[in-house]
């Protein structure tokens, strides 16, 4: 799940001071269920532009709407409507919804109304944990089912560092150390052996520019 | 607009003993009533909520079937909750039951009547029915606890259901009572590890005797007796032995030893909290007079306030117990053929202390809860409180039940002090799960309903509900990406709808408190709105008015059935709508009927006033007041206190008018 937190509606009412119409646009997949960009918010977000705009005497319409997904055209398209009615869009879907968004609808611009923060998990109702940093190339097979490079604060492929203390994290104690995880899950696991296991560093270098996957198998392309 | 056939309308004009004549004219309103709406029997009455309308108005209801009433007349919140019983009393639930205040100040008038009667009857005409269903639902209970308050629970319920009873890690004094019994099947060596379902339909998972098994039971009682524990500080370390024993021990001990010969209790050492030790005293004091021993009591403070007590305590002095009142430290002095307690006399400070010789001296334990009660708890998921006792701290829970429909607690496990009152409580838990004694359960489907292209599945109500009422269903037929949506049982749900204000899709409506019924209310707010819980605000608003009808003229009061159901939404709309001020009106805390509604209304208060001050308006717009529902001068105080407050800010600047 891509979790995601609520820009500063100060920074939202900027983007969007140069216009009387704007659209709200909603995603209902992981933005609503982190709690930031379903229809809810949308509401709530509408509300205080509104308020914003009346109180400094320059009253704004603000149209709202929130469909299946942003990161697929076919739900875009369920905007057209209301995106050809208005001069701008704030989207509160995850950083790929709002790209989508704006290309889609090119020329309306398109701001965020999120900031997408990372992958993870929803440990209770307003917590959520980063556990992956898709790497592109995964070793959790290695490392007893946690992930040293999202939750290891040094991404460290081989740790823990010297700075391990009590299980905690030396950048911070509220931090637990994720090598001290793997060494308990390995251990609880049976698989302590794993931890002499040398990882070998990642290419990190992206020398094949942004990443892309195609499945020719899958693709609707004849070559 | 044509004549709904399942909607079959009484209507009560009520004349409140001529209260009313002066100023409106009954008769023309009936007949104005008659020539336009719709409706099936209409009367005029001189005092509707005098002693033989009760009756009448019952006849009434089955001969003409009736299914929705409204009432006209000199209402109040005590007047209008005798005729939601009556009603409920005939198979009308209270949802459809409308009342319209006849004597609001200065404003009488027939034309005036006429008017809000109608517009009240055409809402009550336009909402839909109430549809009712019957719920399959197992007879069979479970009892989770063998002891003696097991037992007595497990005995009542079986004359109409059938019972299992299981130990839990328990003691199991209660099995003699219960072997070879009718309909009560006793296991031992069995625990609780985990549960699944809802009330009717529970599945529950046991460890038999290390081995993983699951059985259905329609519901459960859980009734782990407390623990007596002995803390010998308290009694200046004496050291127990054949003449100084607890309380607990000496219980289980033959009582014919001790013909003929001094038994002494000491009370008010330990114990402090419950009347358990009490209880047990008076009890066992009165047994040794039976046996022809002689019995003291040594007390400080002698707690009766409880029924049972009382009436023991007036035996045990009718059987020759001698009550002994002590003042301040005791002495306890033991040799091989006595025991000696030395204490002082309250009332005579001045003189030695006196010097009470027995065979046996009995001590009083504390009690604490059940070794086994956190993990049971958790495998329930139900909530425990002070203690570490099942069952929160709450009175809307008493006496018997749970955060979750279809468990419920009898005696200790809940509080020592509910070992006391256990006949009460076994009455109250064998006429809950009662009503699945035939395997059918007829309910209003009024539980919230969830627009499954809306829901993304998040588990927010899920993990919000405080009663476990809700499901993640799969169905085909279910329309978005996951063929799956949040769904409310209804013997499960209670109506709070806490889960409709936390979705973040919109998803969920609460039947009779949907957003649209909700926000329509504050279309055009008044200076003030005031959403409140109906179980305090909104009954402390209907007192406070009587005494300053005055002050609720720029008010707008919206009940909610809980304050769980306050959508921060609701909070920044009637601003948005023009409103200055807005205020939460919701119970005193930890004394929310629906466990933490109230806990979830303050966090949205805290996140609406942010977002106002993110747009540079005031957070002091919004207030939240807890308060109970007599507390009509509190009322008062807190919206003169916001207005007065609103005058100071001035006009909301961020209303937008359309
Ligand atoms: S647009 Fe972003 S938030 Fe919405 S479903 Fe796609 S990935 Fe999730
Ligand atoms: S190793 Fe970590 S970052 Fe890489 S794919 Fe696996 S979980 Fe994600
Ligand atoms: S909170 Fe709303 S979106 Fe989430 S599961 Fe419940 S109904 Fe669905
Ligand atoms: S209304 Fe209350 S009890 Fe019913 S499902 Fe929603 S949160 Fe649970």
């Amino acid at each position: 799940m891509i979790i995601v937190d609520n820009k500063a509606v100060e920074d939202v009412l900027q983007m969007i001071a140069p216009y009387k119409k704007v659209l709200v646009a909603g995603c209902y997949g992981c933005v609503t269920v982190c709690l930031a960009g379903g229809e809810k918010e949308v509401g709530l977000l509408a509300s205080q532009i509104r308020m914003a705009r009346q109180k400094e005497g320059n009253p704004i319409e603000v149209l709202e709407q929130t469909v299946e997904r942003q990161c697929d055209k076919e739900y875009l398209v369920k905007f057209q409507d209301n995106a050809r009615d208005v001069e701008a869009i704030v989207s509160l879907a995850c950083g790929i919804g709002i790209q989508y968004l704006a290309e889609v609808y090119e020329p309306v611009p398109v701001f965020p109304g999120v900031n997408t923060q990372f992958l993870g998990a929803n440990r209770d109702v307003g917590k959520w944990e980063e556990f992956c940093m898709a790497c592109g190339e995964c070793v959790l097979d290695k490392t007893g089912g946690i992930c040293p490079i999202a939750r290891c604060s040094k991404s460290l492929l081989n740790g823990p560092c010297g700075g391990s203390q009590f299980g905690k994290c030396e950048v911070s104690k509220d931090i637990d150390c994720a090598w001290q995880l793997i060494y308990d899950r390995l251990k609880s696991l049976g698989q302590l052996d794993k931890m002499a296991e040398y990882i070998p560093a990642k290419n990190w270098h992206r020398d094949k520019g942004p990443r892309k996957l195609v499945k020719e198998e899958l693709t609707l392309e004849r070559d | 607009m044509g004549k709904n056939e399942n909607i079959r309308l009484g209507i009560y004009l009520c004349d409140c003993e001529g209260k009313l004549v002066q100023s409106i004219d009954l008769n023309k309103i009936k007949s104005a009533i008659q020539s336009s709406a719709d409706f099936e029997y209409i009367r005029i009455a001189d005092l509707l909520c005098g002693k033989m309308e009760k009756e009448k108005i019952a006849h009434e209801i089955e001969k003409y079937s009736l299914n929705r009433l409204l009432i006209a007349g000199c209402t109040d919140p005590f007047i209008e909750r005798q005729f939601t019983v009556l009603a409920e009393e005939n198979g009308i639930n209270r949802y459809e039951v409308e009342f319209v205040d006849l004597i609001k100040s200065g404003k009488e008038s027939t034309k005036w009547a006429v008017s809000i009667i109608s517009e009240v009857l055409l809402q009550m005409q336009e909402r839909s029915a109430i549809v009712y269903e019957d719920f399959n639902v197992l007879p069979e209970v479970l009892v989770i606890g063998c002891g003696k308050e097991g037992a007595a629970a497990a005995l009542a319920v079986s004359e109409k259901q059938p019972v299992t009873v299981i130990d839990h890690d328990s003691p199991r004094e209660g099995i003699n009572l219960l072997n070879g019994k009718r309909n009560i099947t006793v296991k031992t060596g069995v625990k609780v590890v985990g549960l699944e379902g809802f009330p009717g339909q529970f599945l529950v998972r046991f460890l038999d005797n290390g081995k993983h098994v699951k059985q259905s039971f329609g519901a459960i009682i859980v009734a782990l007796e407390a623990q007596a524990v002995f803390d010998k500080v308290k009694y200046n370390g004496v050291q127990l032995g054949e003449r100084v024993l607890r309380l607990s021990q000496f219980r289980q001990s033959d009582k014919d030893q001790y013909a003929g010969r001094k038994v002494a209790f000491v009370l008010g050492q330990a114990d402090q909290d419950s009347l358990l030790s009490y209880a047990a005293a008076l009890t066992e004091a009165i047994a040794l007079r039976e046996k022809g021993a002689e019995a003291s009591i040594l007390y400080d403070d002698m707690k009766v306030s409880a029924d049972q007590l009382e009436q023991d305590y007036e035996r045990a002095r009718a059987r020759g117990v001698n009550f002994l009142k002590y003042n301040g430290e005791l002495q306890i002095v033991t040799t091989d053929v006595a025991a000696t307690v030395r204490y002082r006399e309250p009332f005579l400070p001045q003189s030695e202390p006196i010097r009470l010789v027995s065979d046996c001296l009995v001590l009083a334990d504390d009690y604490q809860s059940n070794a086994a009660t956190e993990e049971l708890a958790a495998a329930l998921e139900v909530r425990t409180g002070p203690g570490g006792f099942f069952q929160d701290d709450n009175v809307h829970f008493l006496p018997v039940m749970s955060n979750r429909e279809g468990i419920y607690f009898v005696g200790g496990c809940h509080g020592p002090i509910h070992g006391i009152e256990l006949n009460k409580e076994v009455e109250a838990v064998k006429a809950e799960v009662g009503r699945f004694a035939s395997g059918k359960v007829r309910a209003p489907l009024l539980q919230p309903r969830v627009t499954a292209e809306q829901c993304a599945v998040c588990l927010t109500c899920y993990r919000c509900c405080p009663h476990h009422a809700i499901e993640i269903v799969h169905d085909q037929s279910l329309n978005n990406m996951y063929h799956s949506a949040a769904h409310m049982n209804a013997l499960a749900c209670r109506r709070c709808g806490t889960c409709a204000a936390e979705c973040p899709g919109k998803a969920i409506q609460l039947p009779l408190f949907s957003d649209q019924e909700i926000l329509q209310q504050v279309s055009k707010p008044p200076k003030l709105v005031a959403y409140a819980c109906e179980n305090s605000g909104a009954l402390a608003a209907e007192y406070a008015r009587s005494l300053d009808p005055r002050l609720q003229e720029n008010l707008q009061i919206v009940s909610v059935p809980c304050s769980g159901k306050i959508d921060a939404l609701y909070l920044l709309k009637a601003l948005e709508r023009g409103a200055d001020g807005v205020l939460l009106l919701v119970c005193h805390k930890e004394n929310c009927k629906y466990v933490w509604g109230n806990e979830r209304a303050d966090k949205r208060k805290e996140q609406v006033q942010r977002r106002l001050e993110e747009v540079g308006l005031e957070g002091d717009r919004v207030e939240i007041v807890h308060l109970a529902a007599n507390q009509g001068n509190q009322f008062n105080a807190s919206v003169r206190s916001m207005v007065e407050r609103i005058n100071q800010l001035g006009a909301n600047p961020g209303k937008v008018i359309k």
